[in-house]
C-alpha cells in the first residue's frame, strides 16, 4: 500500500509582482473607459430630452383633445341613431337577466316599496266584484258541514236524552255486577273483553294494542262440553282476574 | 279552516271516519265500547223490544176486531166474542213475531230496537255479526227461556245462558249512526287500499 505511488497537489503562494507596463493595454483600458463615459452622458441627455418633450406635448395635446374630443363625439352620436344600433347590435335579453339575477327584486320591493300605501289606494272594490260569490258561499257552507250542524242541533236533543238512559243503563250493570258478585264472594273482576272492535270505536285501533294486552285478552282453552262451558262461565271472572294479576300466585 | 287550496287538494276522506266523527261518544263512554253488556241494559233493551211486539200484537187484535165489522156487520151479540182472534193464538203469534223480529234485527244488524235504544249489540264468538242461522236459534232461545238473561247476574263474564250456550256475546256498542252504511262505504271504498297496503 505504501509501495503504490500518490497524486499530490502543493498549492504554493507567491507575491504578486507587477509585469512590466504594456502601452497596447494601456492604450485599450483609455479608449473604452472614454466610451463608457460618452455612453452614459448621451443616455442620460436623451432621457432628459425625451421628458422635457413629452411634457410639453402631453399638456398641449390633452389641452387640444380635451376641446376636440367632445366636439367629435357629439358630432358622431349627432349622426348616428344609438337606440337603432344598440337595439340591433346588443343581446338585450342576456343583459337584462344576469343584471336581474344578481337582484333580489323581492327584497328590493319589500325594503324600497311602501306596500301598505299601495294597498290603502288599491281599489278593492273592484278586485271584490270579480270574486264569484256563490262558489264562495257553497264552499263555506261546504266546509263548515252546515246540514250537519242544523242536524246534530235538532239530533242533539235526542242523542242526549239516549246517551241518558245508555249511561243510568251501565251504571245500574255495575251497580248489579257488584251486588251479585259481592254476594258470590267473587272479589275479581268480571271477564268482559270481547274479540273484535265495536262500530261505535271503528277506524280507531283501540284493542290489543300491546303484546300484554293480546296475551290478556286470548281465549283460554277450556273444558268444551256444555256443562264445562257453564261451570267456566261462572267461575271466569276468577280466572282472568287470575290471567290480569299474576303477582295474586306470589 | 281549511284555505281554498286545502279544500281543493285534499284527499278523499274515509268515509267511515266521516261517519263517525259525527257521532261523539259522550266522556267516559268510550272504555266501555266493546265490553259485554250487563244485566240492567240487556234487561231494558229486551223490555223495549217485547213491548213493541206486544204493542204490535195488540194493534193486531184491533185491526182484525175492526175487519171483522166490515166482512160480519151483524153477527149475534151471543157470537161477539169470536170477533178477535183466541189467546192461544195471539200469544203464539206474539212469539212468533218476536222470534222473526229479533232474527231479523240480530241477523242483519245485531241490534233491535231496544238495543239500539240501550247501546248494546249482538256478536258472535270472533267479535262479529251472527249470521242467519245463529241469528234464528238465539232469537228462539231467547223467546222460548228468557229466563236465561238472569245468568247474567252471576255470570263472572257477563253471559246469559243464551251466550253460554251458543257462544255469543252482547256488547256496548254506542253507535247511534248508521252502520250499515258504514260498513256499505267501508267495504266498497276502503278495502282495496287495505290491500294494497298489506303487500
Amino acid at each position: 500500500m505504501s509501495d503504490e505511488p500518490r497524486q499530490e497537489v502543493v498549492l504554493i503562494t507567491r507575491p504578486a509582482v507587477p509585469g512590466p507596463p504594456n502601452p497596447m493595454d494601456t492604450l485599450r483600458e483609455v479608449i473604452s473607459t472614454s466610451l463608457g463615459m460618452a455612453a452614459y452622458t448621451a443616455s442620460t441627455m436623451a432621457s432628459l430630452v425625451e421628458q422635457t418633450v413629452t411634457y410639453a406635448v402631453e399638456s398641449s395635446v390633452n389641452a387640444a383633445l380635451d376641446r376636440l374630443v367632445p366636439a367629435i363625439a357629439d358630432a358622431i352620436v349627432e349622426r348616428l341613431d344609438l337606440t337603432d344600433i344598440v337595439l340591433e347590435q346588443v343581446d338585450l335579453n342576456r343583459i337584462v337577466n344576469s343584471a336581474l339575477d344578481t337582484l333580489d327584486l323581492t327584497q328590493l320591493v319589500i325594503d324600497r316599496v311602501d306596500i301598505d300605501e299601495i294597498v290603502a289606494q288599491a281599489d278593492i272594490d273592484r278586485v271584490i266584484d270579480r270574486v264569484p260569490i256563490i262558489p264562495l258561499a257553497n264552499f263555506v257552507i261546504e266546509e263548515i258541514d252546515l246540514p250537519q250542524i242544523i242536524r246534530e242541533s235538532t239530533g242533539g236533543v235526542a242523542t242526549d236524552a239516549v246517551n241518558a238512559i245508555r249511561v243510568q243503563g251501565v251504571g245500574a250493570d255495575q251497580l248489579v255486577s257488584r251486588i251479585a258478585d259481592r254476594m258470590l264472594l267473587r272479589r275479581r273482576q268480571r271477564k268482559v273483553e270481547v274479540p273484535g272492535d265495536p262500530e261505535s270505536l271503528m277506524g280507531e285501533s283501540t284493542r290489543a294494542e300491546s303484546p300484554m294486552e293480546e296475551e290478556l285478552t286470548r281465549e283460554q282453552p277450556a273444558d268444551e262440553s256444555l256443562m264445562g262451558r257453564m261451570r267456566d262461565d261462572f267461575t271466569s271472572g276468577d280466572r282472568s282476574a287470575r290471567i290480569t294479576d299474576p303477582t295474586r300466585e306470589l | 279552516m281549511a284555505t281554498f287550496k286545502e279544500y281543493r287538494e285534499r284527499p278523499a276522506e274515509n268515509p267511515i271516519a266521516v261517519i263517525h266523527a259525527n257521532h261523539v261518544l259522550p266522556p267516559g263512554a268510550r272504555p266501555i265500547q266493546g265490553q259485554r253488556a250487563g244485566f240492567v241494559s240487556r234487561a231494558i233493551a229486551a223490555g223495549i223490544d217485547v213491548t213493541l211486539i206486544f204493542i204490535t200484537v195488540m194493534l193486531t187484535a184491533a185491526a182484525l176486531w175492526m175487519l171483522s165489522f166490515i166482512i160480519d156487520p151483524t153477527t149475534a151479540a151471543s157470537n161477539e166474542q169470536n170477533r178477535v182472534p183466541d189467546l192461544f193464538i195471539m200469544v203464539a203469534y206474539g212469539y212468533f213475531l218476536n222470534w222473526a223480529y229479533w232474527t231479523i234485527c240480530w241477523a242483519l244488524s245485531g241490534r233491535t230496537i231496544g238495543n239500539l235504544v240501550m247501546g248494546v249489540r249482538v256478536v258472535s264468538r270472533k267479535g262479529e255479526r251472527i249470521g242467519w242461522g245463529g241469528a234464528a236459534v238465539r232469537s228462539a232461545f231467547c223467546a222460548v227461556f228468557p229466563f236465561g238473561l238472569l245468568w247474567v247476574i252471576v255470570s263472572g263474564a257477563n253471559r246469559s245462558v243464551q251466550d253460554v250456550v251458543l257462544r255469543t256475546s252482547v256488547i256496548y256498542d254506542w253507535v247511534v249512526g248508521l252502520p250499515t252504511l258504514a260498513r256499505v262505504l267501508g267495504r266498497t271504498a276502503y278495502e282495496p287500499e287495505r290491500v294494497e297496503d298489506g303487500q
